[in-house]
């Protein structure tokens, strides 16, 4: 995927026209993934982890669709939830409510289906009475739960879930992961993107270290931790890991 | 010809998405407003009374009940001009979702168009009660209404999708369109009758103005519910075509630049 770094943004008709005569290239290409190929079988969790601006989200946004990529191809068989972060559908001057419709919608699901699991997901995300407040309103751990609910709750075939369980607080990240494995043993696939090893470890079976566009690593949760951090010259000081295990 | 028609099987399975965007425009837009819809009904009767002032008192435009012929000839045209200024924006407004959730990007310009339409729809009451109050009761050539409510919004239709994705690549249209507005609206015959046009004493003005695209679907609402007869068969054809040209033009332009919109954010 590459992506046209401009030096000086032509959005104008002056610049589009002058432009042409001045025949001066006015941005740098700037690969943000190359060579990075892989396939993933159904019912496999696959962690993805790299440096920030590595190419994780990237590399999400082709898998469900928002980019094209410039050369390669990306094939997805299955339904594939077509957002790559849990609350990107939310509306802030939208209630709750609205936006668990609004978001189904987005995911290609009907009134009537999201109606159905509504009680489900309002229960799921516990914000209780909460749930007819403008979403504006929300701390961003309520934001997380209200998408993370969402998410867990219109069964796509393959699940891409981000950051979000860290701003939950402790007892609802348990509660994710618990629903992130009973999701998992149904049979879907899913893509987990964090920098919290630990939950690396613990969800996937797989993990894909990216580190500067490139694939750098494919395998084992553990070796792929450990090349992670070797790239980035780093190792966790022994108290954080101590306090973490 | 595929080109054309398979954009539009993806959108029927995100007509609700469509549905959706549509309440969360007219919630956000009436939201703490003391009138609420009411705003959507006034407006039009506003504009009704500063150009009948102007353009019947004061300028002498010879149209007996000229509200009724005026409102006939505004509502659709207010469609048009409100889906072309709507649309420049929605896009740019809609890019946090737009750079996150893979929906077909058609869905965003549409529910402009939509949420205008039920504005029209709307509009249609007050306009009934002038109608019936100025002697010209709403009969059965109001049924006429059903083809040209449907041209009118694909005509819409098209001219959003052209020129929601021409102002992601030239900001420039934004300003553009608003002059187009202008203009366009003075050139179509909202408000004075279309035999005005068809008088003037310049042959390559006439011929010119005569392809203006916005006249024959104007014209048809002007049939129905002014002149009180359905509009004919030449009429329609016309407003068909029109509206044909600038729907498929617009999905062309739109569907082969969907993809490069979320560079140029």
């Amino acid at each position: 995927m590459s992506f046209r770094l401009y030096r000086e943004r032509v959005d104008t008709l002056k610049e589009a026209v002058l432009g042409r005569f001045r025949h001066r290239k006015s941005y740098d290409d700037f690969w943000a993934l190359r060579n990075v190929s892989f396939d993933v079988r159904p019912g496999e969790s696959v962690g993805l982890i790299g440096h920030n601006g590595s190419g994780k989200s990237t590399l999400l946004k082709i898998a469900a669709g928002v980019l094209k990529p410039t050369e390669g191809r990306a094939r997805v068989d299955g339904r594939i939830s077509p957002m790559i972060e849990l609350a990107a559908g939310f509306d802030p001057d939208l209630t709750g409510r609205d936006n668990i419709f609004l978001n189904g919608a987005l995911m290609g699901h009907s009134r009537k289906e999201m109606a159905g699991k509504l009680d489900r997901i309002i229960e799921f995300s516990e914000l209780g009475e909460f749930i007819d407040q403008p979403v504006k309103n929300y701390s961003s751990g309520m934001y997380a739960r209200l998408g993370f609910a969402i998410a867990a709750d219109v069964d796509p075939e393959i699940l891409i879930i981000d950051e979000v369980l860290a701003v939950g607080d402790e007892r609802f990240q348990a509660k994710c992961m618990e629903r992130i494995r009973s999701i998992r043993q149904g049979g879907c696939t899913i893509f987990y993107v964090s920098h919290s090893m630990n939950q690396v470890v613990e969800l996937c079976d797989r993990v894909i270290v990216l580190h500067h566009g490139q694939l750098a690593f494919d395998g084992a949760p553990e070796p792929a931790i450990a090349r992670y951090r070797e790239l980035q010259h780093f190792q966790p000081p022994p108290a954080t890991q101590a306090r973490m295990a | 010809m595929t080109a054309l028609v398979r954009p539009f099987g993806e959108l029927w399975k995100f007509r609700e998405l469509i549905s959706l965007l549509v309440t969360r425009d007219l919630k956000v837009r009436y939201k703490r407003s003391v009138l609420g819809m009411g705003w959507t009904l006034l407006n039009p009767l506003l504009q009704m009374v500063v150009y009948t002032l102007v353009f019947k008192t004061i300028m002498r435009v010879d149209v007996p009940q000229f509200p009724v012929f005026l409102l006939a000839g505004l509502l659709p045209w207010t469609l048009i001009s409100a889906s072309l200024t709507g649309a420049a924006h929605c896009l740019l407004n809609n890019q946090g979702l737009i750079r996150k959730v893979a929906v077909p990007q058609m869905v965003y310009p549409l529910a402009v168009v939509a949420s205008k339409l039920v504005d029209l729809v709307l509009s249609l009451v007050p306009l009934a009660i002038i109608a019936a109050l100025l002697g010209r009761p709403p009969g059965l050539s109001w049924l006429g209404l059903a083809p040209s409510l449907v041209l009118v919004t694909l005509f819409s239709s098209g001219l959003a999708l052209l020129f929601s994705s021409l102002t992601v690549f030239y900001r420039d249209m934004r300003h553009l369109i608003d002059i187009l507005i202008q203009v366009w609206f003075y050139v179509t015959p909202v408000i004075y009758p279309a035999s005005y046009l068809e008088k003037l004493p310049y042959p390559a003005l006439r011929w010119i103005l005569s392809a203006n695209p916005a006249t024959p679907i104007v014209r048809c609402f002007q049939a129905s519910l002014y002149e009180g007869r359905l509009p004919g068969a030449s009429l329609l054809g016309l407003a068909a075509l029109a509206t044909v040209v600038v729907l498929g033009f617009g999905v062309l332009v739109f569907t082969s630049r969907e993809a490069q919109h979320i560079h140029h954010f």
